[in-house]
C-alpha cells in the first residue's frame, strides 16, 4: 500500500495541477485540450524535440538526484544550482586553460571528473559551515549560489574570456574536451548514458548498503541515530560532497556536452528546477526519473504551445508552479504517524 | 447517585484494541483507584473522560446526562480535572501565574485569588517563586491545585506517586483524603498496590482493555489485586545475578556537567551496578554525558571494555527510527561502524531470530512505527543487547512493559552480567533497583550517595533519595 501511495501521489498531484491550469487556460478564452496537446508536441512530437527534452531532462536529473539524497538526510540543500555553475567553471578552466593539451584520452575524464570535484567543494563549504559554525545550510547555499554565479560573471569577462575577447564566454573546448554525441542523435551527448544509470546506482546505495541506512536514519531521527552510534555530522558532510558532487557533475556534463563553451546564464534555473524534481519523486532516487523528464518536457514543450496554442509560455511556470505545490504539501513522505 | 459514568467504551488504534467494552462508575466523594498493567488500557480510558481520545462506541454520562467529551478545555467545562505525571505548567512563570494561567481579570484581581488558593490548601508555597525551582512533589501539588482552582469535580492523577520518594507519597495521599471530604471525586491510577488498599474507596481492575472488577477496597489485600490485574499469580521477584565482579570495565572520575555535581563511579564487568533515586536527580545528564551529546565541565570517562551500549530512557526521542523497518533498526548499530553491502536475506534473517526471542510478533520488514509501545521498548533491549556489549548502559529498561516483559527483560540484562558484560542500570523503579543490583547507589541533585550493602532495603533508599545521609 505504501508503494502504492509513492507512485499515486506525484501522479495525483500532476492530474491535479493539470485540472486547475486547464480552468485557467479556460478562463484566459483558449482551448484547453489544444494547449495541452501543443505542449505535449513540443516535448516529444518529433525528433527534435525529443532530443531538446533528454537534453534538459539530465542536469534536472542529476542535480535532482543530488537533492533527493540530500533532503533524504534532512540537509536541505537549495545550493545545487551555484554547484552546478561551479562545476561548469572548474570543467571550462581545466579544459581552455588548465589541461587544454593534456592527451585526448586523459582531458575528458578529467574535465568531467573535476567539475564534479568543484561542485563537491561547493557543497562541502556549506557542510564546514554547518558543522564547525552551526550555520544553517539553507542559508548558505542560497547565499553560495550568488558567489558562484559572481564568480562565473568574474571569470568569463576574465581570466577564462575567449581569445579574440568578443564576447563574454570562454574559448570553445578543444574537442578532446567536448562529449561525443550518442550515436543516431543530432545532439544528445553521451554523459546521457551516466545520468540514465545514476538513479539505480544510488537507489541501491540508499537501500542496500550500510552508508544509505545510516544516512536515511540520520534523516528520520538524527538523535536516535546519534545514540544508535552514528555520527549525524559526518553522514551531513558526506551527503552535501555527493550532492553538491552531483550538481557539479551536471555543469561540467552542460559546458563539455551541450553549450563547448562557458557563459553567464548556462543554467536557466536547472538547480532550482531540481528541488521540485525531487519532491515530485518524493526523494526516491528512481522516482527522480520520471519527474525529471516531467519537467523537461514541460519546459521544452511551452514554447510550442505559445506558438501553436496563442497560451503565453508563462503559463507553463504556474503549471509548474502548482505541481511543486501540491506535490509538497501532500506528496511528500510523512515523517511522523 | 453516579456522578461519572462510562459504559462499554471500546477504542481501536491501528493494530491494537485498546479498550473493549471497558465500564467505569464513579460516585460522589470518592477515591477511586484504577488499576491495570500497562496496556491495560487505563490511559485510554482517562484520556476518554478528559476529551483527549474520542471512544469508537460506548457512552459517558455525567449526572445521568449523557454528553461527548470534545477536549480538555470542554472537560474542564464539566468538572473534569487531570493531572500529568510530570509538570505541565511554565517552569519561568511564578506560582502564582501558573495558577490562574488561562483565566481571565486583572492582573492584581488574579493574583489575589492564587493566594487564596495557596492559603486554601496550605501548600506553603511562594505564590512569587519562579515554578522551575519547586521540587518534583511541590510542582505536582502546585498542578493539583491548578485544577482545584478551576473547581473540578473530579480530579484525575496519573500515577502521581511514581515520581515521589516514600515519605513525600504519604503527604501527598494524606492531602487527597482532605480533597475527599470537600466532597470531591478523586480517580487514582496507580500500580502500587499497597496505595490503593490504604487510601482508597473502592478500585476498578481493566485487564486487556475490559475491566475484570469494580468493588469495595476493604477486604482486599494486595496479593488478590495482583490478581486481578494479572489474571494469575504474580511472579515472585527476581534476585540479582550470582557472579564474580572482574576487571574495571568503565570509570568515572570527578564527572562535572550542566545537572551533574561530581559523579565517581567505577564499574566492573559481570556486575550491576543500579543507580536509583527520583527522577530529574541526574539521570538524564548522565545518559547524556555517556552518550556523548553533554558536554563535561570537567572530570573523565574511562571506557576501558568497549564497546558500549545504551538503552536510553527516552524512547520517543533517541530510541528508534520509527519510520524504518523493524529489521533495519536493529542493524542500525551495525551499520554505524561499517562500509558495504546490507544483504536484505541476512537482515531479515536476524532480525526474526532477535523478534522470536524477545517474544515480538511483527514482521521485520514492517516500520517501527506499528508496534505497541512495550514492543518497541523490547525491540530497543534487543538491539541493545544482542551487540556483544562490553558495557550495557539502561536506563528504565522495563518502562511501558507488562509483567511478562519485565521479568524477560531483567532475565535477559542477567544472563548477559553472567556472561561478563558490566551493567549500568539507571533506574526510577525500586523494585527493579533491588532486583538487579548487586550494588546500589543513589541520585540526589546530581550526585551519587552509594549505599550501605548492609542495608539493601526500601527503607534505606527512600531515606537517601531525599538526601538525608548524604555527607
Amino acid at each position: 500500500m505504501r508503494g502504492w501511495r509513492s507512485v499515486l501521489a506525484p501522479l495525483g498531484a500532476i492530474g491535479i495541477a493539470l485540472v486547475a491550469l486547464g480552468l485557467l487556460l479556460l478562463l484566459l478564452g483558449a482551448d484547453p485540450l489544444r494547449a495541452l496537446g501543443a505542449l505535449m508536441g513540443g516535448a516529444f512530437g518529433d525528433r527534435n524535440a525529443l532530443e531538446n527534452t533528454l537534453l534538459r531532462m539530465c542536469p534536472l536529473l542529476l542535480v535532482g538526484l543530488g537533492v533527493a539524497l540530500a533532503f533524504r538526510c534532512g540537509v536541505w540543500n537549495i545550493g545545487g544550482e551555484g554547484q552546478l555553475y561551479l562545476g561548469a567553471l572548474a570543467a571550462s578552466a581545466l579544459a581552455t586553460r588548465v589541461l587544454p593539451d593534456a592527451p585526448a584520452l586523459l582531458l575528458l575524464p578529467l574535465v568531467v571528473l573535476g567539475g564534479a570535484l568543484a561542485g563537491a567543494l561547493w557543497g562541502g563549504i556549506a557542510a564546514a559551515l554547518r558543522v564547525g559554525r552551526g550555520v544553517s545550510e539553507v542559508l548558505s547555499t542560497i547565499l553560495l549560489n550568488f558567489v558562484a554565479l559572481l564568480l562565473v560573471a568574474y571569470a568569463v569577462h576574465g581570466p577564462l574570456q575567449e581569445a579574440s575577447g568578443a564576447y563574454p564566454q570562454s574559448d570553445l573546448f578543444p574537442l578532446a574536451a567536448q562529449l561525443g554525441l550518442l550515436p543516431g542523435t543530432g545532439r544528445v551527448h553521451s554523459g546521457l548514458v551516466l545520468a540514465l544509470l545514476l538513479p539505480a546506482a544510488l537507489w541501491f546505495g540508499l537501500f542496500r548498503t550500510a552508508a544509505g541506512l545510516r544516512l536515511r536514519a540520520v534523516g528520520l531521527a538524527p538523535e536516535a541515530a546519534r545514540y544508535a552510534g552514528i555520527r549525524p555530522e559526518r553522514e551531513l558532510v558526506r551527503v552535501l560532497l555527493i550532492s553538491g558532487g552531483l550538481a557539479g557533475l551536471a555543469g561540467a556534463l552542460e559546458v563539455s556536452g551541450v553549450t563547448g563553451r562557458l557563459f553567464e546564464n548556462l543554467s536557466s534555473g536547472y538547480g532550482f528546477t531540481a528541488i521540485a524534481v525531487a519532491l515530485l519523486a518524493r526523494l526516491h532516487p528512481l522516482g527522480v526519473l520520471p519527474a525529471a523528464a516531467f519537467f523537461a518536457a514541460l519546459s521544452t514543450g511551452s514554447g510550442a504551445m505559445q506558438r501553436v496554442a496563442a497560451v503565453p509560455a508563462v503559463t507553463v511556470q504556474l503549471l509548474e508552479a502548482l505541481v511543486i505545490l501540491i506535490s509538497a504539501s501532500f506528496a511528500l513522505p510523512r515523517r511522523t504517524d | 447517585m453516579t456522578q461519572v459514568a462510562l459504559r462499554n467504551v471500546y477504542k481501536r488504534f491501528a493494530a491494537t484494541e485498546a479498550l473493549r467494552g471497558a465500564n467505569l462508575e464513579l460516585e460522589p466523594a470518592e477515591i477511586h483507584a484504577l488499576l491495570g498493567e500497562n496496556g491495560a488500557g487505563k490511559s485510554t480510558l482517562v484520556r476518554v473522560l478528559y476529551g483527549l481520545v474520542e471512544p469508537d462506541r460506548g457512552e459517558v454520562r455525567i449526572d445521568d446526562e449523557p454528553v461527548s467529551i470534545t477536549s480538555p478545555h470542554h472537560a474542564l467545562a464539566l468538572g473534569i480535572g487531570l493531572v500529568h505525571q510530570h509538570f505541565m505548567g511554565v517552569p519561568a512563570l511564578s506560582v502564582a501565574e501558573n495558577l490562574m494561567l488561562g483565566q481571565h481579570g486583572s492582573l492584581a484581581r488574579r493574583h489575589a485569588a492564587a493566594c487564596e488558593l495557596l492559603e486554601r490548601y496550605q501548600l506553603g508555597l511562594d505564590p512569587d517563586r519562579p515554578a522551575g525551582e519547586l521540587a518534583v512533589a511541590e510542582q505536582q501539588r502546585l498542578e493539583i491545585v491548578r485544577a482545584l482552582g478551576r473547581d473540578v469535580k473530579l480530579l484525575i492523577l496519573d500515577e502521581p506517586t511514581a515520581v515521589l520518594a516514600p515519605s513525600e507519597v504519604e503527604l501527598l495521599l494524606a492531602w487527597l483524603s482532605g480533597l475527599r471530604e470537600e466532597g470531591r471525586t478523586v480517580l487514582l491510577i496507580s500500580h502500587k498496590l499497597t496505595e490503593v488498599s490504604s487510601l482508597c474507596d473502592r478500585v476498578t481492575v481493566l485487564r486487556h482493555g475490559l475491566n475484570v472488577i469494580t468493588r469495595e477496597v476493604a477486604g482486599l489485600d494486595a496479593a488478590q489485586l495482583g490478581r486481578f490485574m494479572l489474571g494469575e499469580a504474580p511472579p515472585p521477584p527476581g534476585q540479582p545475578p550470582q557472579t564474580q565482579p572482574g576487571q574495571v570495565a568503565l570509570r568515572l572520575e570527578a564527572v562535572r556537567a550542566q545537572g551533574l555535581s561530581g559523579i565517581e563511579l567505577e564499574l566492573r564487568s559481570g556486575e550491576i551496578l543500579a543507580l536509583g533515586g527520583i527522577d530529574g536527580n541526574g539521570q538524564g545528564p548522565l545518559e547524556q554525558v555517556l552518550a556523548g551529546v553533554r558536554t563535561l565541565h570537567s572530570g573523565s570517562i574511562e571506557l576501558l571494555c568497549p564497546p558500549l551500549a545504551l538503552l536510553s530512557g527516552e524512547r520517543e526521542r533517541t530510541g528508534l527510527v520509527l519510520e524504518l523497518a523493524i529489521e533495519e533498526n536493529l542493524a542500525l548499530p551495525q551499520a554505524a561502524h561499517r562500509h558495504g553491502f546490507l544483504s536484505p536475506r541476512a537482515l531479515r534473517g536476524s532480525a526474526l531470530d532477535m523478534l522470536q526471542r524477545f517474544g515480538i510478533r511483527a514482521r521485520p520488514e514492517l516500520p517501527a512505527r506499528v508496534l505497541s509501545g512495550g514492543n518497541q521498548q523490547k525491540l530497543c533491549v534487543a538491539r541493545a543487547l544482542c551487540g556483544g556489549p562490553g558495557v550495557l548502559v539502561a536506563v528504565n529498561p522495563t518502562r511501558g512493559l507488562d509483567v511478562a516483559g519485565t521479568a524477560l527483560v531483567r532475565e535477559e540484562i542477567r544472563s548477559l552480567t553472567a556472561s561478563g558484560c558490566a551493567v549500568l542500570l539507571i533506574s526510577t523503579d525500586l523494585d527493579e533497583v533491588l532486583e538487579l543490583g548487586n550494588r546500589i547507589a543513589v541520585f540526589f541533585r546530581g550526585a551519587l550517595l552509594p549505599l550501605d550493602p548492609a542495608h539493601h532495603d526500601r527503607a534505606e533508599i527512600g531515606r537517601l533519595m531525599l538526601g538525608e545521609g548524604a555527607a
